[in-house]
């Protein structure tokens, strides 16, 4: 529950020490970071009886109210503040900013505080959304401009690195710890956030960040989306995965209203595993495993219903409007998890996903070019595939045999030009960014004798599914680091810092994006060894649609500016 | 968790910021809300504390000491709207059915102890008791009907608000009370059942020694009374339990019907209602959803027929008229 409860707590002590009734007032970025941890139910025990957006200019008067504000220290938002604080609408003004104020903008607010409403002013760092206890991530709108260079669009990479910087300290400051940095050596915009962090940490604000010192001191690893573009290009078999791949999860909430047929209760619902028993219990199963638990669950509350139809005596009757809550609040949840798996079902067979995935698994985790090559070609023949199937289909060979047969690889990629949504020379572009040459990691196994000779094993032993046989290479850097092997040449520290002993505490921070199957592999990780405790964030949640929009994103400027 | 309080550095600057606006005035100490300084229009405080009770969940506001505020004076509140006495009298109800069904819990454990007297008065009590509980409940749902708004304006989404929570109380309350008079009645009827299991266990004892004490004949007239004076027993005991079941009857009905009005204004926990964004959202999208609306009816009342017809009416009436004074002056 640790990053969940930690953006709990920080407003369960905003709202506690202020009586009467009140108004929340929030940006549009914190509004996702409250949402995800707090529900209007808890809201409404803690008197708030009002929740607004800050932009909203309306001039009535409220007096009756208190005002508590939770707004990013922006200077937009310090703009609309002092023209609020200009005009009170309310009786008390109680401002909490989730990092840290500039002396300046204190300034500003303070001048515009003629009437004196202000009562306290705070800075509580909840600047990330904690959308699982061990996940988190920045909702970063123009996630593409990791992959610029930065002399492309020097403006936005600051907003971009400040940004990332802004939440992986409040995330440190949350957990009160300051880490010592390490980043991947072969991408810049991981080495720029490393210092930048290491600056702010150790120089800029060192009194703020000094907490007390530990045996083992606590490890930030930044590390770049281009070095394994495999994970976010595969299709997921698991349920939190699936959902986000096949529909798509935002702040935990999941939009069903253009996807076929659903009943008006569940176009929009909510999967979350702190609110949701059923789905802590099954987000990380694999399909079939999860189908079975839905029939059971099924089952399970057709017998209450069954019971429920059947009253006979005045006992009956008695219990049944006493469980009525409880009863609805279950039929609500069936038939929401019932509603997902059978859209998702819908989707894996319109779009044949149980053929294409067991190609793709196949192109990640086993070799073999030719029968590769042959498999890829038929189902770019096979008319029921999809476009972005196919796109993705032909990226994962060029990833895996890009120096094998460049021939056949051209061959693919004219197959693929005829159809018309394809973007020219995409294939070529994803090879630039993150081909062999750009990568560290050991992506496939092959680069080391060690991993070379574990997946010749793995390979005689079998998979025992194959749709789930991928581990991301997440699972080997966190490997490496449990046992003190991260190379010092591929991941280098920042500075002059020193890891004591091995690290308890460790924030993985993925530029470019996370995926849900990674933060899958995090969470199991956890479960298995209690000793260290891994958090996983990154700029964005990442699913295959969104990667390549990044990816087009990019071309298109890097077109747009070298011409 | 860290946090960093900037008030103190905040306070500094306003303070520093008022001394360089307005130098001149050392009297600010209590300012009103449109004056710097000086005397001020009449202030509208409103006093609290005296006339609320502090454990009261609902209280409408408190003043900021005027001590703890370096340099601002008292605040200066406005009275809240009419609606906020609503809330506070269904509170104040609630509490009070809290009270009395604390005292109800001590009444049942009494009834249920064995007791040598007829247990008459505690059940008069308990009903007494139950009665009251069950029509403060039924009052403060009624009064929360009241709350809603009709006029779609900020004020009303607080009102909804403060409607839903009450709600929410009120249902868990009366769940509570449920359960409490289910469990009595099951232990009563035990205790009932238990006492009766007793008095057929004697009655059937009595029924053999006498057997072995007789012969046949005497045996038969000894079974017959035996029986009958069970059978007197047993018709008692029915009527008691009938009566008992009528009253269970009774209040499962008035509870189902609050649970069922009740269940409308409560949220569903965990669903997307519950989401602090999606109720953002709506409310957006209301309020434009009433603006589109307003501008269409704008636009549909300048193009209909009716502004025309009236317009042509008003320029025949005209024509008319200037024909009627030339009418007059020529003739």
């Amino acid at each position: 529950m640790a990053l969940v409860s930690v953006v709990r707590d920080y407003i369960d002590r905003m709202l506690q020490d202020i009586s009467g009734m009140k108004v929340l007032i929030l940006d549009p970025l914190t509004v996702s970071i409250v949402s995800v941890v707090y529900s209007q139910s808890d809201l409404l025990k803690k008197e708030v009886f009002l929740v607004e957006k800050v932009d909203n200019m309306s001039k009535e008067s409220m007096s009756h109210l208190k005002a508590v504000y939770f707004l990013r220290p922006s200077s937009d938002n310090i703009q609309k503040l002092r023209r609020q604080l200009a005009a009170p609408r309310f009786a008390e003004y109680h401002l909490f900013f989730s990092n840290i104020l500039k002396i300046p903008q204190i300034q500003v607010l303070a001048d515009s505080d003629e009437q004196e409403v202000v009562k306290q002013v705070q800075e509580f760092y909840a600047d990330f959304c904690a959308i699982d206890p061990y996940h988190f991530t920045l909702n970063i709108n123009a996630n593409h401009v990791y992959m610029l260079p930065t002399v492309a669009d020097p403006h936005s990479s600051q907003i971009f690195c400040d940004r990332t910087v802004d939440g992986i300290a409040a995330v440190f400051l949350a957990l009160k710890k300051r880490p010592v940095i390490r980043y991947q050596r072969t991408s810049d915009i991981a080495k720029r956030i490393a210092q930048e962090a290491a600056k702010l940490m150790y120089e800029q604000e060192s009194g703020l960040f000094d907490f007390r010192r530990t045996e083992n001191s606590p490890l930030l690893l930044v590390i770049d989306r281009r070095d394994d573009p495999v994970t976010p290009l595969l299709n997921q078999w698991t349920y939190q995965a699936m959902v986000h791949e096949l529909i798509g999860i935002e702040d935990n909430k999941v939009d069903l209203r253009n996807i076929g047929t659903v009943p008006k209760d569940q176009q929009e619902v909510v999967l979350s595993s702190v609110q949701d028993d059923f789905f802590k219990a099954n987000m990380y199963e694999n399909f079939g495993d999860l189908g079975m638990n839905i029939k059971r669950m099924v089952d399970d509350f057709q017998q209450i219903a069954k019971s429920n139809q059947n009253i006979q005596t005045i006992e009956d009757m008695a219990k049944f409007v006493n469980n009525y809550p409880e009863y609805r609040r279950m039929h609500g949840n069936v038939s929401k998890h019932v509603t997902l798996v059978t859209e998702m079902s819908r989707i894996v067979d319109e779009r044949k996903l149980m053929l294409v995935s067991q190609t793709e698994q196949d192109l990640a985790c086993n070799s073999g070019q030719a029968a590769a090559l042959e498999a890829v070609a038929n189902l770019l023949n096979n008319e029921s595939v999809s476009d972005v199937d196919r796109l993705r289909l032909v990226l994962l060979y060029a990833l895996r045999y890009e120096k094998d047969s460049p021939v056949h690889l051209m061959q693919l990629c004219n197959k693929l030009s005829r159809t018309a949504k394809y973007k020219p020379g995409l294939v070529q572009f994803l090879l630039k960014q993150a081909g062999v040459d750009k990568r560290t990691g050991d992506l496939y196994g092959n680069r080391d004798l060690l991993n070379i000779a574990r997946n010749m094993a793995r390979g005689l032993k079998g998979a025992e599914n194959v749709y789930t046989q991928h581990q991301p290479l997440l699972l080997q850097t966190m490997e490496s680091l449990m046992k003190g092997r991260l190379r010092d040449v591929d991941y280098p520290l920042v500075g002059n810092h020193f890891q004591q002993g091995r690290p308890q505490d460790v924030v993985i921070f993925i530029v470019g994006g996370t995926t849900y199957e990674e933060a899958r592999t995090v969470a199991l990780h956890n479960a298995a060894n209690p000793g260290t405790r891994f958090f996983l964030g990154g700029s964005v949640v990442l699913n295959s649609k969104r990667f390549l929009k990044d990816l087009e994103e990019v071309q298109r400027i890097s077109k747009s500016t070298s011409v | 968790m860290a946090t960093r309080n900037r008030t103190p550095m905040y306070r500094k600057y306003r303070e520093a910021l008022r001394q360089v606006r307005s130098p001149s005035s050392p009297y600010d100490a209590t300012s009103s809300s449109s004056s710097y300084g000086r005397h001020g229009g009449p202030v509208i405080e409103l006093v609290s504390a005296s006339l609320l009770r502090s454990d009261r969940p609902y209280a409408p506001l408190s003043i900021d000491d005027p001590g703890s505020s370096s340099g601002g004076g008292a605040v200066t509140v406005g009275l809240p709207p009419a609606w906020v006495d609503i809330s506070e009298e269904i509170s104040a109800n609630m509490d009070r059915a809290k009270v009395k069904m604390a005292e109800l819990a001590k009444a049942h454990a009494k009834a249920l102890m064995p007791s040598f007297g007829d247990g008459k008065e505690d059940q008069h009590r308990i009903e007494v008791l139950t009665h009251e509980v069950t029509d403060l409940l039924r009052r403060s749902e009624k009064r929360l009907q009241k709350l809603s708004a009709s006029d779609p304006s900020e004020d009303s989404n607080v009102r909804k608000n403060v409607q839903r929570s009450l709600a929410t109380d009120l249902q868990s309350l009366s769940m509570e009370f449920r359960k409490k008079q289910s469990t009595y009645l099951k232990r009563l009827r035990q205790q009932k059942e238990g006492q009766e299991a007793v008095d057929l266990e004697m009655n059937i004892n009595g029924s053999t020694s006498r057997l072995d004490d007789v012969d046949d004949e005497f045996g038969d007239v000894g079974f017959t009374e035996v029986q009958m004076s069970k059978l007197k027993k047993s018709e008692v005991f029915t009527r008691e339990r009938e009566r008992e079941i009528e009253q269970v009857a009774e209040s499962v009905n008035e509870l189902a019907q609050i649970m069922k009005d009740l269940s409308v204004l409560v949220i569903d926990q965990g669903t997307i209602v519950d989401r602090i964004d999606y109720n953002i959202q709506n409310v957006a999208s209301q309020v434009e959803e009433g603006y589109k609306q307003l501008q269409k009816a704008e636009r549909t009342q300048k193009q209909g027929g009716m502004v025309m017809c009236a317009s042509v009416l008003v320029i025949m009436c005209f024509i008319m008229i200037v024909l009627l004074v030339l009418k007059m002056i020529f003739f």
